[in-house]
C-alpha cells in the first residue's frame, strides 16, 4: 500500500517525497489542486472514500501523514 | 473604539495588567471583558448581530455533537453493516438540515447588513424613519470576520474535527476576540480554546515582543500606507482625462502598497497585542509581493482567508455527492482534462464568494471572476509549463525567478485597478490612459507633487519603504528580525527601538482630513 500511495504522490507532486517538515500545504509544496488530484487517485486506487473532514492539514502535512491517513480509511 | 487611539492603549494596558495579576484559571475573563467593551465602544448603538451569532452558534454546535452522541448509541443496537449505513445516513440528513438552517440565519444577517447599504439612500427617503435608525442599519463591526469564523466552527463540529463548546461565554469569547475581531486573521476554535485555557504567566521578554510587532505594525499604517493614501486619494478623485496614465500606474503601484502596509500592519498590531496576552494568532500574511505565480500569492496574502475557503468551500463542494458525481462524469467522458473540471467549477466558486465577501460591488465580482479564470487557465495550462520552457530554452535562474515576479504584480495591478477605481467607468478609462496618454515624463515632473505629496513627503516615503523592504528580505530569508535585535547590544538595541519609535511620532500621519484610525480591510 505504502508504495502505491508514493507513486501516486510521485506522479502529481515529486516535491512531496523529500519534503520532511510537517507543514507540507502551509509551506507551498502541495497546493489545494494536487491535494484534490491525489485525494481522487487514492479514492480510485484503495476503493475508499475520503470525506472533505479528513482533508486536512494534519493529513497532508507529509507523506507519512497521507499513509496513515489511507491505512486508517483502509481499516475503517 | 481603534487600535491607534489613546483609549485602546489604556483597555490594553489595563487588561494586561489585570491578566497577569489574577488567578490562570479566570484570566479567559479578562480578555472576555476587554472583548466585549472593545466591540460596544467601537460599535454604533446596541450591537444585536454579534449575540445571535454567538446564540445559535453555541445552540447548533450543541446540537450536532448530540446529534453525534445519539447516533453512536443507535448504531450500538444495530446488527448488520447494512443498518448501520442507513442509521449513519439518517443521522447525517438531520445533522445537515441543522446545518442549512444555520447558515440561512448567520448567512443571511451578514446579506442583510452587508447589502442593506445599498438601500440607504431609498430608506433615508421613507417618513418616519429618522436617519439615526438608517445610521443603525449599517453593518456591524466585524461582522465579515466573525460570521465566516462561527461558520469554520459549525463545520468543523459537523466535520467532528472539534468538539462543541459547553461554556457559551468560552463561545462568545471565541467570537469577539478584541484582537481579530474586526479585520481577523480567521481563527480555528480548537487552537484558540486552547490558548485560552492555558496558565498564562507574565513573561517580560514576551511583552516586549508584543509591544515592538505593535509598534512595527503602526509604522507601516502611519507612516506609509496613511501618506501613501494621500497620493492615491487624490489622484483617484482627479479628473481622469486630467490625469496622464503614468501617474495613473504610479497610484495603483502605490495602492498596491498601501493596502498591503495598512492590512499587514493591522495584523501585526493584533498579533501583538495578542502575543502579550500568551495567545498566539495564526500568520496573514507572508510577504506576498514576493510570490512568482498569482497562486503562491493568495498563499501569501490574507492565508486565513484562502485557507477558509480552501477548506469549507473548496473541499466541501469537491468531496460531496455533487462533485464526486460531475467529477467521475467528466473523468469519463474527457479523460486527462476531465479530471481539472470540478476543482475548476470549485476555484470559480470560492472566487466568486471571495468577491462577494469583500465588497457589495459589481467591481469586486469581476475581480473576484478575474482571479478565478487566471486560477483556473494556470491548473489548465501548468502540464505545458515545462514543455514551453524546454521549447524557448528557458532557465530557472534568478532571472526567470524576476520574471516570474513582475508578471505577478502586472496581474495584481490590473485587479487593483478594478477595486480601487470609483466605477467599472473610471477603470476602462484609466486601463485606457496607460495605452493613448502614458507620458513618462510627469513621473519626474512637478505633476508627481501636485497630488498631495510633496518632495520631502515623498523621500520620506522611499525611506520608510527602504526599510521595510530590507526588514522583508530578512524574513524571506527566515531570520527573525525581533530575535537578532534582541541579541545586540543594550544601546544599539534601544538606539533601533527609538529609532523607530521617534520616526513614527515624527513622521506618521496624524489627524487633518485624513482618517488614521480607520483601516481599509474594515469596510470589507
Amino acid at each position: 500500500m505504502e508504495e502505491k500511495v508514493l507513486e501516486i504522490l510521485e506522479e502529481h507532486c515529486e516535491e512531496a517525497l523529500d519534503y520532511d517538515g510537517d507543514s507540507m500545504m502551509e509551506d507551498g509544496v502541495i497546493d489545494s489542486f494536487t491535494v484534490i488530484n491525489v485525494v481522487s487517485d487514492l479514492e480510485d486506487e484503495f476503493d475508499i472514500e475520503i470525506d472533505a473532514k479528513y482533508v486536512i492539514a494534519e493529513n497532508f502535512r507529509n507523506k507519512e501523514a497521507i499513509i496513515e491517513l489511507v491505512r486508517k480509511l483502509l481499516e475503517e | 473604539m481603534q487600535f491607534l487611539s489613546v483609549s485602546f492603549i489604556i483597555l490594553w494596558a489595563l487588561a494586561f495588567a489585570l491578566y497577569y495579576l489574577i488567578p490562570s484559571k479566570v484570566q479567559w475573563y479578562v480578555l472576555l471583558a476587554a472583548s466585549l467593551l472593545f466591540y460596544i465602544a467601537g460599535s454604533k448603538g446596541i450591537p444585536v448581530a454579534l449575540p445571535v451569532t454567538a446564540l445559535t452558534t453555541y445552540g447548533c454546535g450543541l446540537l450536532l455533537q448530540k446529534s453525534f452522541a445519539r447516533q453512536k448509541e443507535a448504531l450500538e443496537t444495530c446488527a448488520g453493516k447494512e443498518q448501520k449505513k442507513s442509521v449513519k445516513e439518517i443521522f447525517a440528513k438531520k445533522r445537515k438540515r441543522m446545518q442549512i438552517l444555520y447558515f440561512i440565519v448567520n448567512l443571511g444577517l451578514l446579506f442583510f447588513y452587508k447589502y442593506t447599504v445599498l438601500a440607504l439612500p431609498v430608506l433615508q427617503m421613507i417618513p418616519g424613519l429618522s436617519s439615526d435608525f438608517v445610521e443603525k442599519l449599517i453593518m456591524p463591526l466585524g461582522i465579515s470576520f466573525y460570521t465566516l469564523t462561527a461558520m469554520g466552527y459549525i463545520i468543523d463540529v459537523g466535520r467532528e474535527n472539534c468538539e462543541a463548546e459547553h461554556n457559551f461565554l468560552k463561545m462568545l469569547l471565541f467570537l469577539s476576540y478584541f484582537p481579530a475581531i474586526t479585520q481577523g486573521p480567521f481563527n480555528r476554535f480548537g487552537t484558540m480554546k486552547e490558548q485560552f485555557g492555558k496558565t498564562h504567566e507574565f513573561d517580560y521578554g514576551r511583552m516586549l515582543r508584543g509591544i515592538q510587532r505593535f509598534v512595527w505594525g503602526a509604522f507601516k499604517k502611519l507612516v506609509i500606507a496613511d501618506r501613501i493614501g494621500i497620493f492615491v486619494d487624490s489622484v483617484f478623485e482627479s479628473d481622469v482625462s486630467a490625469v496622464p496614465g503614468s501617474i495613473f500606474a504610479c497610484a495603483v503601484v502605490f495602492y498596491m502598497i498601501q493596502l498591503y502596509a495598512d492590512f499587514s500592519g493591522y495584523i501585526d498590531m493584533a498579533m501583538g497585542v495578542s502575543e502579550s496576552f500568551d495567545i498566539f494568532l495564526p500568520e496573514n500574511f507572508k510577504r506576498p509581493y514576493f510570490s512568482r505565480s498569482v497562486a503562491e500569492f493568495w498563499r501569501r496574502w490574507h492565508i486565513t482567508l484562502g485557507t477558509w475557503f480552501k477548506d469549507y468551500v473548496m473541499f466541501s463542494f469537491v468531496m460531496s455527492g455533487t462533485g464526486r458525481k460531475i467529477g467521475k462524469a467528466c473523468k469519463k467522458k474527457w479523460n486527462g482534462l476531465g479530471r481539472h473540471v470540478v476543482p475548476i467549477i470549485g476555484t470559480m466558486l470560492v472566487w466568486f464568494f471571495t468577491g462577494a465577501w469583500h465588497g457589495r460591488t459589481v467591481s469586486y465580482m469581476l475581480w473576484g471572476l478575474y482571479y478565478g479564470v487566471i486560477m483556473s487557465l494556470s491548473l489548465l495550462l501548468e502540464a505545458k509549463y515545462s514543455v514551453w520552457k524546454q521549447k524557448f530554452h528557458i532557465k530557472e535562474g534568478k532571472g526567470y525567478a524576476f520574471f516570474c515576479m513582475v508578471r505577478t504584480w502586472l496581474i495584481v495591478f490590473a485587479a487593483d485597478v478594478l477595486i480601487r477605481s470609483r466605477s467599472l467607468a473610471q477603470a476602462g478609462m484609466i486601463f485606457q490612459s496607460f495605452f493613448t496618454r502614458l507620458d513618462l515624463r510627469a513621473l519626474l515632473s512637478k505633476t508627481v507633487t501636485s497630488y498631495g505629496l510633496s518632495k520631502y513627503e515623498f523621500l520620506l516615503l522611499f525611506a520608510a519603504l527602504l526599510i521595510w523592504l530590507i526588514v522583508s528580505i530578512w524574513e524571506e530569508k527566515g531570520k527573525d528580525v525581533r530575535a537578532y535585535l534582541a541579541g545586540r547590544p543594550m544601546l544599539l538595541r534601544w538606539s533601533c527601538y527609538y529609532g523607530i519609535v521617534l520616526l513614527l511620532l515624527i513622521t506618521g500621519i496624524y489627524g487633518g482630513n485624513y482618517d488614521t484610525a480607520a483601516f481599509l480591510y474594515q469596510s470589507f
